[in-house]
């Protein structure tokens, strides 16, 4: 990615998942073969197995995608590169957007189905019982 | 997308991911997530064990030490404390703080100071630690718990000493594990034959099912393998250190998760802005 486009994205910001450092560049598109955007790899800074792998399952459930896989290049490089390969009715970055939504919606759903399941209150409860 | 319904079409028969609470107690609960991929059960399993934020004891300021452990043998212990994190979200990280080292936003303070005058031995435990933030004390159990030890005295010795505890994540160090424990199993009679036994002579007397087969059909033994089942019911308990109530340390998990891909998608987003404002197109 080149300098300029970095100085485009504004001051770095912070989310609470992020260890140590002040990041601004989070998400990185490798360099592939020119004007195709139906195939690409993202580094994503920071990340690993827990993003990687339900997100890449995620992108490979989209009809129109060809080929997703993730890996970890080395595990002293807190990073991890995601590639995607379309079918040219589509490309790569909306693809990726869209897996990304997709299991933001899938997680909300697991955290409302959790939050409904804790407040009905339909199970073994017991505030005292500790270690057996 | 319609969790609802089948999106793509290839979910078949899947409603959507669901939650059943089996067990909740003050340090633990299981539960059984069905209809989800197994990628998306383990990350849940991961991010509890790993990006959930608590707070521990980060740095240890010994003013007096003549108790026989090394200092940093004592500050190690004091890490490993459990504190009640249950309003860890109002302490922000001390890297994202605009204080030059750490200050009541971002940090605890808790001091210790114990001195053995008896001829006894004396005990020193969390319970010495005294907190400046009544909302983040060292964890207590019930009435009848004496506090975690942490060093023993005889006469004459003394330890003084200031902690700084911090908000962090168990990805930088264990000490910031809200769990103790994940269990995490899926089909428990090893229909989808992803376990591979060992046998001497009998499968079934040498690896008995768990307590989770109960609420499995038993597989009939002469139905045909089917290569094509994915596993889709996930029974998970987690076990807490008691710094997070066990149903909080689920949900904040999600939350966690939740918050990673937003971040990303809004990167991405980002990346894609600055790529049309090039008039060039694409051009990496």
């Amino acid at each position: 990615m080149s300098a300029a486009q970095n100085s485009t994205s504004p001051a770095a910001m912070e989310t609470d998942e992020v260890p140590i450092e002040v990041e601004n560049d989070k998400l990185e598109i490798i360099s592939g073969s020119h004007n195709d955007h139906t195939s690409m790899t993202f580094s994503l800074k920071d990340e690993d197995h827990t993003l990687g792998n339900a997100l890449r399952y995620m992108i490979m459930k989209n009809p129109e995608v060809d080929y997703c896989g993730y890996s970890i290049p080395h595990p002293s490089e807190a990073k991890m590169n995601i590639r995607v390969q379309t079918t040219d009715r589509t490309s790569a970055i909306e693809v990726m957007d869209k897996g990304l939504q997709d299991l933001i919606d899938l997680c909300t759903v697991v955290v409302d189905a959790f939050k409904a399941e804790v407040s009905n209150g339909d199970f073994e409860y017991d505030e005292d019982a500790v270690w057996p | 997308m319609d969790l609802s319904g089948a999106p793509y079409g290839s979910l078949g028969t899947l409603s959507g991911p669901s939650i059943t609470i089996q067990e909740l107690k003050k340090d633990r609960i299981s539960f059984i997530l069905t209809e989800t991929d197994l990628s998306v059960a383990n990350s849940l399993r991961r991010v509890m064990i790993a990006e959930v934020p608590t707070i521990a004891i980060d740095m240890v300021e010994i003013e007096t030490n003549t108790t026989v452990l090394a200092d940093e043998f004592i500050a190690h212990r004091l890490g490993m404390i459990p504190i009640d994190s249950t309003d860890v979200e109002r302490i922000k990280y001390t890297r994202d703080c605009t204080c030059s080292q750490y200050c009541s936003e971002c940090s605890v303070e808790l001091t210790l100071h114990v001195k053995c005058t008896e001829d006894r031995t004396k005990i020193v435990t969390s319970k010495d630690l005294v907190s400046n933030n009544p909302q983040f004390q060292p964890v207590v159990e019930d009435k009848n718990d004496q506090g975690i030890l942490i060093v023993k005295l005889r006469k004459g010795h003394e330890l003084k000493l200031k902690c700084i505890a911090k908000k962090g994540v168990a990805k930088e160090h264990a000490k910031w594990s809200p769990v103790s424990g994940v269990a995490f199993e899926y089909d428990p009679y090893n229909k989808l034959r992803h376990t591979h036994y060992w046998i001497e002579e009998d499968a079934g007397k040498e690896w008995p099912v768990s307590g989770n087969a109960k609420l499995e059909a038993e597989p009939n033994p002469d139905a045909p393998f089917d290569y094509n089942a994915k596993p889709d019911r996930f029974y998970i308990e987690t076990e807490t250190v008691g710094s997070l109530k066990p149903e909080d340390v689920v949900s904040m998990g999600m939350k966690t998760l939740l918050d990673k891909l937003g971040y990303v998608q809004m990167q991405l987003k980002e990346e894609l802005a600055s790529h049309q404002q090039d008039q060039t197109g694409w051009s990496y």
